[in-house]
């Protein structure tokens, strides 16, 4: 069973590849707008494993790797720092819930690339740039899933804490973050995936250093090979990045490890 | 019933206000459980049964008057005046060991000492080698068996039950009424809030009534059949016949519903 739903995952996977490289084979459609899938893993694999001179973009990858994970990493960061603090007491608390819903609801409305221009005026391009556009941009789906998570909280729980001697601020951790759990961890998934868009768009603004200045400059020099290869990179880095989110918050919380 | 009272409720009355207009549900009503007394609290749905054990747990304040835990006033939710309830209340993400040792919570007990409490507790009421597996790997009686280890392992002055076994089938719910019944022959005094009359019978020491139209106690019985007792035996029958007659003469739902503000 397990073996046939593995298979079911896959068989579109193949297919596409399959016609991706019938398509090259056949030259059905030229190779400077479609490389072919081996000339992609090929730069692909010098670009991650190639010495450093073998190429333009040889040896970059460990370099291009460490920056953007580090912008993401900081401003998906902020964004937990302060979305998940602020949306658990927004749940909670009328007053700070009113004091925070006009502001965020409206800068919400803001499509998050409008931020660019006024980011770059601001911070100017690289590192601060991108970990705004991260940070604002993760906020938002950790913010509201906090709260969702602490709202929808069933009030019998804490009536069974108070009477097991367990209120106020010691219900908070012991009983209130529990519940919120898996609402906190989908927002984190949420927050993560829209981390890794933003941190591209960022990188697109000519900084010189990330996976995203890699296929940017890859279109300057017209290694169409290379954007693939970068395209497919960022996909598996940020599935990667996913399944360690999902596993560090169960290693540090009970409560995210076990709800049935 | 001999022995001194444990719990006193003295010219209690409570109202929530809907729409500005206050719907009294508790109208200056007295009732007391002796200590290692077993009273069972039945009443039609509305009368305020559950106003009255919110009240002595602490949820809610009343409006007037006084409600004495061994001649004190009771104030927040605590510990010494513990709830099962109707609903399943354990936490999901604890294990049933976690669940029962929550209420020991910083106490600073030895570590040994907590971990033979919860295991003694767990196989009181039956669920010895069930303390690694999560709630909702539970049946709804065991569920309410992790309940009641949850609150004894604090050993409260005053056990109050919402309904706790109205969700279970006919069998779990004797099961579940022999447990208690064990508990009540070790003195634990218990406030015991129920909708099923045979239920009442078959457990308390005294049935009170709580009347809808007065809000407050309107019948009183002293149970004073044997022990173990036959639900199909003569006076067990006559006894909720009569209750149930009394029951009857309650006014139909009109007045104030269970909904609270």
């Amino acid at each position: 069973m397990a073996i046939k739903d593995l298979a079911l995952a896959v068989l579109p996977l193949l297919a596409v590849v399959a016609a991706w490289c019938a398509a090259s084979v056949f030259d059905l459609v030229p190779g400077y707008l479609l490389p072919s899938p081996a000339a992609v893993f090929d730069a692909g694999w010098r670009y991650v494993w190639g010495p450093a001179g073998q190429g333009p973009y040889a040896g970059r990858f460990a370099g291009d790797l460490a920056a953007s994970l580090s912008r993401v990493l900081l401003g998906f960061s902020l964004a937990v720092v302060v979305g998940i603090p602020l949306g658990i007491c927004s749940g909670r608390l009328a007053t700070v819930d009113r004091l925070a819903a006009g502001m965020v609801g409206g800068l919400r409305a803001v499509p998050g690339i409008c931020w660019l221009p006024l980011a770059l005026i601001w911070f100017g391009i690289g590192l601060k740039t991108t970990v705004f556009l991260v940070a604002l941009a993760a906020f938002f789906p950790i913010y509201q899933n906090a709260l969702t998570g602490a709202r929808m909280a069933p009030p019998i729980y804490f009536q069974a804490g108070a009477m097991l001697g367990v209120s106020g601020a010691r219900s908070v951790f012991a009983i209130l973050l529990p519940l919120a759990m898996p609402n906190i961890v989908t927002g984190l998934r949420l927050g993560m995936g829209i981390s890794w868009a933003y941190l591209v768009l960022g990188e697109l603004t000519g900084v010189p250093d990330g996976l995203g200045a890699a296929i940017m400059d890859a279109r300057m020099a017209g290694q169409t090979d290379l954007i693939l290869a970068g395209i497919v990179l960022i996909a598996l880095i940020g599935r990667g990045c996913d399944c360690l989110l999902v596993l560090l918050v169960r290693c540090l919380c009970k409560s995210a490890r076990r709800q049935g | 019933m001999a022995g001194e009272p444990i719990l006193e409720l003295v010219d209690l009355s409570h109202y929530f206000i809907h729409n500005g207009q206050a719907d009294s549900v508790l109208r200056h009503l007295g009732l007391t459980v002796g200590r290692g007394e077993l009273v069972c609290l039945i009443g039609r749905s509305g009368s305020g049964k559950s106003t009255l054990l919110n009240i002595v747990a602490g949820f809610l304040k009343p409006s007037q008057g006084q409600c004495l835990l061994d001649g004190r006033a009771v104030g927040r939710p605590g510990p010494d005046r513990a709830m099962v309830f109707q609903e399943d209340a354990l936490f999901p993400w604890l294990t049933v060991r976690e669940n029962v040792a929550f209420g020991l919570g910083g106490d600073g007990w030895p570590r040994e000492r907590r971990q033979r409490e919860v295991e003694r507790l767990l196989a009181l009421v039956g669920l010895a080698g069930y303390g690694d597996h999560l709630p909702h790997a539970l049946s709804g009686g065991m569920k309410q068996r992790v309940a009641l280890a949850r609150v004894l392992i604090r050993s409260p002055r005053l056990l109050l039950m919402d309904e706790p076994f109205a969700a279970l089938d006919a069998q779990t719910r004797e099961e579940m009424q022999e447990l208690l019944l064990g508990l009540s022959y070790r003195r634990q005094s218990i406030l015991f809030v129920t909708h099923d009359v045979g239920e009442a019978v078959a457990l308390a020491d005294r049935v009170l009534l709580l009347d809808r139209a007065s809000g407050a106690i309107g019948a009183e019985w002293a149970i004073d059949l044997a022990r173990s007792r036959d639900r199909n035996g003569e006076g067990f029958q006559r006894l909720c016949a009569r209750i149930h007659r009394r029951l009857r003469r309650e006014p139909a739902d009109a007045g104030p519903s269970d909904v609270r503000p």
